[in-house]
């Protein structure tokens, strides 16, 4: 009987000693964010079991604080909850569209213990726990002068960082996201200032003026001009009966959200426009920056002639013209007809002289070609023919 | 005509007179017959956009072409020994405009591959092995510079069909092209009319055929296979240490005389040169080539240079290939026009001469068969050839490996050929001065090809007709050697 209970409690101790406790290997970081930004905490718990991971929210002071739990889906949908428990537990939580209301302390929960969700028993005692804080201020203002730049062609951008605690390592500028190499700066910590000396399609887009503060701010500046409009091709064949694809690309910002295009009346120079509605043979496709005019079964007078692509944008439209030849099905035909022509001819005119010259050199027309050069020719009885025929 | 002559030679090819408009013949029939391929490629971005081909399909339509261009030449060789070079060049004209034209027709790449490569291929093999010999046929003394006149039209042609193709292709797309371009290479059929054949006294019934070839050509008459075979390609060339040194030299020369071509506007564009003056470089070169060909052939035809003829092309061979292994030092655009000037001349001497030395070497009678021999051997060189160098732009990123190779190749050539000749011409200086004395009953008994002699008869042969030509011939024009 003692045996039997030595034996059961050296089982059960190193049942038990396999067990581990639950400890963090990853524990989440404080935050500063901006209004309307988004978080996310990350944290990783290892133990034997694996324990299980949980996130609370706690407001207030010391001792009159609330704890909420936080589920995914929580707070209206912005608040998600993505965890793997895979050899250990790992948890991240992500806060989407964050408000001031988001300002706390943000709590990771961990615990492999069986008894952990019992209600009868405190949760400190059997949940490891890990804080951070998280805290959501005010976009500080940045006054940008000019606010939007139109139809320019020079202009200088100018930011000021002025009423803010944030404190700034220094500034830089972006277009449609890409870094401007020449503009990083660590001298320039509160005002940035961009100039822009020749102003083409090419300069054209969002510009940003990016401080380096914690979190990082930024202001847009949008430099916007009319649009490039210019024709792939400016002269385009196409043959009979074929079918052809005009083509207009656009550049600039803000591109063109209308593409539209017209056909050039062969008397009077009248721009009708053409849409898919206008001929089943039409079909335009558009995107911002390109469009394409496909034209089906080219009749040789009906389609050729001036095209005229036109794109408009918000400031105004911009055009180019195609040229397009509709080759005829036989175009080729004749001048193959004149050769084939001339090759008879000539061939007849070689022959005929040929034959009114020398006329018994008909008979020789089968070349052997193994006749050698030098030979045997005193036993040719035919000697007296070759003499006269070298003799000339 | 003095007496003497004509009882000692028949027939004497006719030096001139009609002689000339069949060199026009030539030049026309070899001029479409090398500048085709290459300026079908001035098509390839259309029929690429409008077949859905990827750059590399189209490509080989160029290379068939060429390929069976020379690979045919054993069949070609064949027709013209049995049929002459006029009705083959015409037959040649007549399958390249079917070709073209059919071609234009086409919706499938491999549609194309099979008109244009292989038919077209087919009558541009035709033409070009025809030529060559009907030249054979009308010149001796002026062969050299007949050949390089003839010669000349594969520059000419390519200058010129290169901008109309352009202009075809702006006015009438490429199918309407293809259709005017085989009108046009209809008039190879113009060419082979001019093409008169040689007056030849018919089968005289005295004459015994010692030739292998005309053996060869009776034994197929009774139906054996192997022997129809043997007609295709005579493999008694390969006893022959002339034709054997030729043909390594060439091979060597063709496996490196391609891939400049086509890499120069590339390594001009890396050099820093804008692409239309990198385009330009090969007209220059195509320029150049147009006028060195027949003055090549008329420098050769010269009585210090004619007995010694391999001399000057395994001269103009090196001349190639230093040219080449000098190119990498040529980085500024004036020294890469000096360079293409040069390559113009180095090219144009050796294409001048490449088949003047397989005439002189082989003869008027082997000449047929030995061209179409080096032809589909050369094949293989010349489709392997730009590959290779390819290659080794690809692994080593620098196109001056490339120039160092096809120099190094082509440089080797000529010198294996400058001193297996210099042997040979010994030789046959030697075992001349030894037959001397049965020089004159050579001429006129039969027995000039008998097994014994047949050793020596590959390059005696040519020198014995200078010397028979200089013996009647009281002006003495061509020297004894």
């Amino acid at each position: 009987m003692k045996l039997l209970w030595a034996v059961a409690a050296l089982l059960l101790s190193c049942w038990r000693a396999d067990a581990s406790t639950a400890g963090f290997i990853i524990s989440p970081l404080s935050k500063m964010k901006l209004i309307n930004d988004s978080v996310e905490l990350h944290c990783e718990v290892i133990g034997n079991p694996i324990p299980e991971v949980q996130w609370w929210f706690i407001e207030g002071e010391e001792s009159s604080e609330t704890f909420t739990q936080l589920f995914d889906g929580a707070r209206n949908e912005r608040v998600r909850v993505n965890a793997t428990y895979i050899e250990h537990a790992t948890s991240t939580i992500h806060l989407l569209s964050l408000t001031l209301d988001d300002t706390g302390t943000y709590e990771c929960r961990a615990s492999n213990d069986p008894d952990r969700n019992d209600l009868k028993k405190t949760p400190k005692i059997k949940w490891i726990r890990s804080q951070a804080n998280i805290i959501v201020i005010e976009s500080p203002k940045i006054t940008a002068d000019p606010t939007e730049v139109v139809n320019q062609t020079s202009a200088i951008l100018r930011c000021n960082l002025t009423e803010s605690n944030l404190s700034s390592k220094g500034s830089y500028w972006t277009l449609n996201g890409k870094v401007i190499e020449d503009t990083k700066s660590d001298v320039n910590k509160y005002h940035a200032q961009l100039s822009l000396e020749k102003i083409t399609h090419a300069e054209s887009g969002p510009y940003e003026c990016v401080f380096d503060t914690e979190p990082q701010v930024k202001q847009t500046i949008e430099v916007k001009v009319l649009p490039s409009v210019g024709a792939y091709k400016h002269s385009e064949h196409g043959n009979e009966n074929d079918k052809v694809v005009l083509k207009c690309v656009a550049h600039g910002y803000p591109l063109p959200t209308d593409w539209v295009w017209f056909k050039e009346d062969a008397e009077d120079g009248r721009e009708m426009p053409i849409s898919n509605f206008t001929n089943e043979r039409y079909n335009i496709k558009s995107t911002p920056n390109q469009t394409l005019l496909t034209i089906d079964e080219l009749d040789m007078e009906g389609d050729s002639g001036n095209y005229i692509c036109s794109g408009t944008n918000e400031l105004g439209t911009n055009t180019d013209k195609i040229k397009l030849r509709v080759r005829s099905r036989l175009a080729a035909l004749w001048p193959f007809l004149g050769i084939v022509a001339e090759v008879i001819i000539l061939v007849t005119i070689i022959f005929i002289y040929e034959k009114r010259r020398k006329p018994d050199e008909v008979n020789d027309d089968d070349d052997v070609g193994s006749a050698p050069l030098k030979s045997n020719s005193t036993s040719n009885h035919k000697d007296k023919n070759v003499r006269q025929r070298n003799s000339n | 005509m003095p007496a003497a002559l004509a009882d000692v030679l028949s027939p004497k090819p006719l030096d001139g007179g009609w002689g000339w408009m069949v060199v026009i013949g030539a030049h026309i029939s070899i001029g479409f017959a090398y500048s085709t391929p290459k300026a079908l490629s001035i098509f390839f971005k259309d029929i690429q956009e409008d077949l859905g081909a990827s750059y590399s399909e189209i490509a080989w339509i160029s290379s068939i072409m060429l390929a069976v261009m020379y690979a045919g030449g054993p069949v070609s060789s064949l027709l013209v020994r049995r049929f002459g070079s006029r009705p083959v060049v015409m037959m040649g004209g007549l399958m390249c405009g079917v070709s073209m034209v059919t071609a234009s027709f086409g919706s499938s790449i491999v549609y194309l591959y099979l008109c244009i490569g292989i038919i077209g291929g087919w009558g541009l093999c035709f033409n070009l092995n025809a030529s060559l010999t009907i030249i054979s046929k009308y010149f001796l003394t002026k062969r050299p510079l007949a050949n390089g006149l003839a010669m000349a039209g594969s520059p000419v042609f390519l200058c010129f069909l290169a901008p109309l193709n352009q202009f075809l292709l702006r006015h009438f797309g490429w199918r309407g092209s293809l259709l005017i371009l085989g009108g046009m290479m209809l008039n190879c059929c113009v060419a082979g009319a001019l093409m008169r054949p040689v007056p030849q006294p018919p089968h005289p019934g005295s004459m015994a055929p010692p030739m292998e070839v005309e053996q060869t050509n009776i034994t197929k008459s009774k139906g054996s296979c192997m022997k129809t075979a043997k007609t295709f390609v005579d493999l008694s060339f390969f006893k022959d240490q002339g034709f054997i040194i030729y043909l390594i030299g060439n091979v060597m020369f063709i496996f490196g005389a391609y891939a400049p071509i086509v890499f120069l506007s590339a390594y001009a564009i890396k050099q820093g040169v804008e692409e239309y003056s990198a385009a330009y470089l090969l007209s220059i070169m195509g320029f150049v080539d147009m006028f060195v060909r027949p003055g090549t052939g008329l420098v050769a035809n010269s009585k210090w240079i004619r007995p010694r003829i391999q001399y000057l092309f395994s001269f103009a061979m090196i001349f190639n290939g230093t040219i080449h292994l000098l190119c990498p030092l040529m980085t500024t655009y004036p020294l890469l026009v000096a360079y293409a000037v040069f390559f113009g001349v180095g090219f144009g001497m050796v294409f001048a001469l490449i088949f003047e030395c397989l005439m002189d070497l082989m003869g008027n009678q082997r000449f047929p068969s030995a061209v179409g021999l080096v032809t589909i051997i050369e094949c293989f060189p010349m489709l392997l050839g730009p590959p290779a160098a390819g290659l080794l732009v690809d692994i080593f990123g620098d196109y001056k490996y490339l120039f160092l190779m096809c120099g190094g190749v082509i440089t080797a050539g000529g010198v294996f050929l400058f001193i297996m000749n210099v042997y040979n011409y010994n030789r046959l200086d030697k075992a001349k001065r030894g037959n001397s004395s049965e020089q004159n009953q050579n001429n006129t008994e039969q027995n000039q090809n008998t097994i014994e002699n047949q050793e020596q008869e590959s390059s005696s042969e040519a020198q014995r007709e200078l010397m028979d030509v200089a013996q009647s011939d009281p002006a003495g024009q061509e020297e004894t050697s």
